[in-house]
């Protein structure tokens, strides 16, 4: 047994560390095939805010990193451990508090996004941050990424959707302080939980958090459209905002990846093109006429194949969201039949003004072609947000330096185009030279600085996460 | 000796899992056991690591192929179809049976 | 060796010598059938692979060593390692079950024997040959006990004449159905689960209520009924037909949620919080559940604590089909 760990014994209780190497293991790997270069020493499972209080006032004053950590369910290796301590929130997922009243959840931060909707349910409530990764991504996991998902050009990403934090400090007591309300209206100085939400776990440690919870919408009508050619489908896709309606979800996937979907997963529907699956939220009175708009719309745009559903039921029933939904398997089977086994996605996260979505799909197909390299490509086009998804194989070098540079090439097709090198994955590991040309091409390179002077103020010794963002 | 190509069958399912956890919520064990070992997602990885031989079998990982109930809830949830009963209930054979290193001391648990 | 290892060893060589994983009373197994004077001949065979027979002894000999040891929620591999070391004779650790749970399982087992002759099944009984499928060996990865047991399974069902087998329990239809085939060279048995023949009946008309039943009860999916052999339908259909009302807990189907039973061998304690989630989820629906496999019955109905009545499906259906 390390030394480190048998202190941290002592510090915290025998049963809330565990440094079997085996298990260790388990919280040094990511979905898209990232690895952690050095296994932690031991991992840590908090109980309480006191908890981590006591780890962090340790680790200050020990200097050893700690790498706080959901789900590990994130892309581009925001929670990956370098060496140092894990600190896993799978015991902190007690939801403390709903209320309708205040229209807020209270949360700790190892509760799945999914369980919480399951419990809002109850409620006639949602919470409507829903990556793709719901059912296995934790609140806590949410706040640190900045997450956003299939709703976010509705209703925006985490930062929007969090109130108030209880935090603790790398500091030499392991400060813990609530920052922010419990109502929708907070002007409380400089805005520290926004500061903190999106902060990959650099700044300091999330141990609770109040979230903004949405009434369930009464009913959605769902279409799911083929098109021929991609600038119908932005053009469709264009015509519903400019009539002014907000869908709920507005998805996309180019022809290649369609073709993908149905060959290696199979689609319940004929499925050929580009793909646009719209759901608009509607009273229950109003479904028949928007639902026919809806439709109608996207005909008079020029698709070959429109599939309609009265309600998000219909639409399950008969599998309408279900080439949506096998996106990410059929990206991983794919990689794999190109390039073997152990081959995995790299996903990219770049987010452009919907008006240039039709350029920015142009211009990620001719990096595919270019770099001869599989890939797949779906997205959230209500906001502007793709996830090209490269096919690597994390233990060939060549493979890695190719998907890498690939990945550069789409994120400088963003800055491009006025947009941002991740939307709603976060930096991490993989995306620190993106961001700086981000900020370079806005002409805020200064906004590096002051960000790692942040930094320094949090987290004076730098062993919150270290590595990430900046 | 377990059935003949067994070791195979299960390193090549366990090598299918691309470790998105969407399987986890739905495990019975895991919300009861002290870490991810008592779950699907670090079943399969526990498997796959033995199998691959980057580690000995350690009493942890013991305990956590032998507390998995087979129920298969997890098969239902992963988007690609791992079989996880399948790898589990393939790496307790091989395990019992000494090819994947020694026998060690197992405690299973619950956590705190 | 390891406790664990010395639990699974245990349970090999309680298998290898007696057929049975743990100390049971000699003809335990067909005592049920006793009073119904069953054929003993034919080509098609009850086969209950004693696991209905077992589950109170399985209950008993968990509660019995969680008993003997001091120390709560330590793991029961420890607890039956110590009491095994103590007593070098296997025979000597004796196993009393509760009569009433003994009762229960027999009753069950009688329903389905009722059940299948209602339905106008021929069908003979294997009495002494009634053995074990082994399904636990395969499940803890015993493989090589496993395979020598099945064959003697298998060789014993040969020597009887069967053709085709009814299985009444999810494991040991599992077992027969997609494991045996594996392991036993030559396995050609037909293995159908009382369900599904008494479903076949009800669809073709050679089974009709004789009564309603008219209750209301939660119904709890097996794991392996509805994730590994695809029986969802079925008992719905049954229970529908003898005038049951089926509610559906949150988790049902191929969402099913596990009753806990299949850690009983390794962490009894965990065993029990995974029942009890399971039975509040199921108590929550409605004040009876019912059930389709022994290990579900016996671990919700400990886990019921008056919340609602546990009952087995077999025993409802041969209350509305006359088969009682």
């Amino acid at each position: 047994m390390g030394r480190l760990a048998s202190e941290l014994r002592a510090l915290l209780g025998e049963g809330k560390v565990v440094d079997d190497p085996l298990v260790v293991a388990l919280y040094s790997r990511a979905p898209d095939g990232l690895e952690a270069e050095e296994l932690p020493e031991a991992v840590v499972f908090p109980e309480s805010a006191e908890d981590v209080s006591r780890l962090l006032a340790f680790a200050y004053r020990r200097g050893v990193p700690v790498y706080p950590q959901g789900s590990t369910s994130s892309l581009g290796g925001l929670a990956l451990p370098s060496g140092g301590v894990v600190l896993s929130f799978e015991r902190m997922d007690r939801i403390r508090e709903v209320s309708v009243v205040d229209g807020v959840a209270v949360v700790e931060p190892g509760v799945r996004i999914e369980e919480l909707n399951v419990e809002l349910a109850r409620y006639g409530y949602m919470f409507p941050i829903d990556p793709a990764s719901a059912a296995a991504a934790t609140v806590g996991g949410a706040i640190n990424s900045g997450a956003g998902g299939m709703r976010g050009a509705k209703y925006g990403t985490m930062r929007d959707w969090v109130l108030g934090l209880q935090i603790v400090l790398p500091d030499e007591r392991g400060t813990v302080m609530r920052i922010g309300c419990r109502t929708v209206k907070c002007r409380q100085g400089y805005d520290l939980v926004r500061l903190i939400v999106g902060s990959e776990g650099t700044l300091a440690v999330v141990t609770e958090a109040v979230l903004r919870i949405a009434p369930l919408p009464e009913n959605v009508v769902v279409a799911l459209a083929f098109y021929e050619r991609l600038e119908d489908l932005v053009s469709a896709a264009v015509a519903i905002k400019e009539e002014g309606v907000q869908p709920l979800i507005m998805e996309f996937m180019d022809a290649d990846t369609v073709d993908i979907v149905v060959k290696y997963r199979g689609a319940p529907v004929e499925a050929r093109g580009h793909m646009l699956l719209v759901g608009v939220d509607v009273n229950r009175e109003a479904t028949g006429r928007v639902l026919r708009w809806l439709a109608g719309l996207l005909r008079r745009h020029g698709a070959s194949r429109v599939y309609e559903a009265r309600s998000m039921a219909e639409a399950e029933e008969r599998g309408l969201l279900d080439v949506r939904r096998a996106l990410f398997p059929a990206q991983v089977e794919y990689a794999r039949r190109a390039l073997g086994p152990g081959a995995q996605a790299l996903l990219e996260d770049i987010a452009v003004p919907p008006s240039r979505l039709a350029e920015a799909v142009e211009g990620v197909l001719r990096v595919r072609d270019e770099y001869g390299l599989p890939m797949a490509l779906g997205g959230h086009i209500g906001d502007g947000n793709l996830h090209p998804a490269i096919a690597y194989n994390p233990r060939d070098r060549r493979s890695v330096e190719r998907a890498h540079a690939a990945f550069r090439e789409i994120m400088r097709l963003a800055v491009r185009l006025g947009g941002t090198v991740s939307a709603e994955h976060g930096i991490g590991l993989l995306k620190r030279e993106g961001l700086r040309e981000e900020l370079e091409a806005l002409g805020a390179s200064k906004a590096l600085e002051i960000m790692r002077a942040i930094k320094r103020v949090f987290d004076p010794k730098n062993i919150l996460n270290p590595g990430k963002v900046v | 000796m377990p059935a003949a190509g067994l070791r195979e069958r299960v390193l090549e399912e366990a090598g299918r899992c691309a470790y998105c956890g969407f399987c986890e919520a739905a495990c019975p064990t895991l919300r009861h056991g002290p870490h991810r070992g008592y779950g699907p997602r670090g079943r399969v990885e526990i498997a796959r690591r033995l199998l691959e031989g980057l580690s000995k079998p350690t009493g942890e990982a013991v305990a956590s192929l032998f507390t998995c109930l087979l129920c298969g809830a997890c098969r239902v949830k992963c988007p690609l179809g791992v079989d996880v009963p399948l790898v589990v209930r393939g790496a307790r054979s091989l395990y019992l049976a000494g090819v994947l290193g020694g026998r060690v001391g197992a405690r299973p648990r619950l956590r705190g | 060796m390891s406790a664990l290892d010395q639990v699974l060893s245990l349970m090999a060589e309680y298998v290898e010598r007696t057929g049975f994983p743990l100390p049971v009373p000699k003809g335990f197994q067909y005592r049920w059938a006793e009073p119904l004077g069953l054929p003993r001949r034919g080509r098609v065979y009850l086969y209950t692979g004693a696991l209905y027979q077992l589950a109170p002894y399985v209950e008993a000999l968990v509660e019995q060593l969680e008993r003997v040891e001091e120390r709560p929620g330590a793991g029961i591999v420890l607890r039956l390692a110590r009491a095994v070391s103590r007593v070098v004779d296997l025979s000597k650790i004796a196993v009393r079950p509760d009569p009433a749970r003994v009762e229960q399982v027999e009753r069950v087992l009688r329903s389905v024997a009722g059940l299948l002759r209602a339905a106008g099944v021929e069908y003979a009984y294997l009495y002494e040959d009634d053995l074990y499928s082994g399904i636990l060996l395969y499940d803890m990865g015993l493989d090589e006990a496993f395979e020598r047991h099945a064959r003697r399974v298998y060789a014993r069902l040969r020597e009887r004449g069967a053709e085709k087998v009814i299985t009444v329990d999810p494991h040991t239809t599992r077992a027969l159905r997609q494991v045996y085939p594996e392991y036993v060279p030559g396995f050609d048995l037909e293995v159908v689960s009382y369900l599904e023949v008494l479903d076949e009946a009800l669809g073709a008309g050679r089974l009709r209520p004789s009564a309603s039943l008219g209750l209301r009860a939660v119904i709890h999916d097996p794991c392996v009924y509805a994730r590994f052999l695809g029986i969802v339908e079925q008992p719905r259909r049954l229970l529908r037909a003898a005038g049951v009302e089926l509610a559906e807990p949150p988790r049902s189907r191929r969402m099913t949620y596990c009753c806990g039973g299949p850690a009983e061998a390794v962490l009894p304690a965990l065993a029990r919080r995974i029942a009890e989630t399971r039975m509040g989820e199921l108590a929550g629906v409605g004040d009876t559940v019912v059930t389709l496999c022994p290990i579900c019955l016996v671990n919700l109905g400990r886990a019921a604590r008056g919340r609602a009545r546990v009952v087995d499906a077999a025993e409802l259906l041969a209350r509305a089909f006359g088969a009682g």
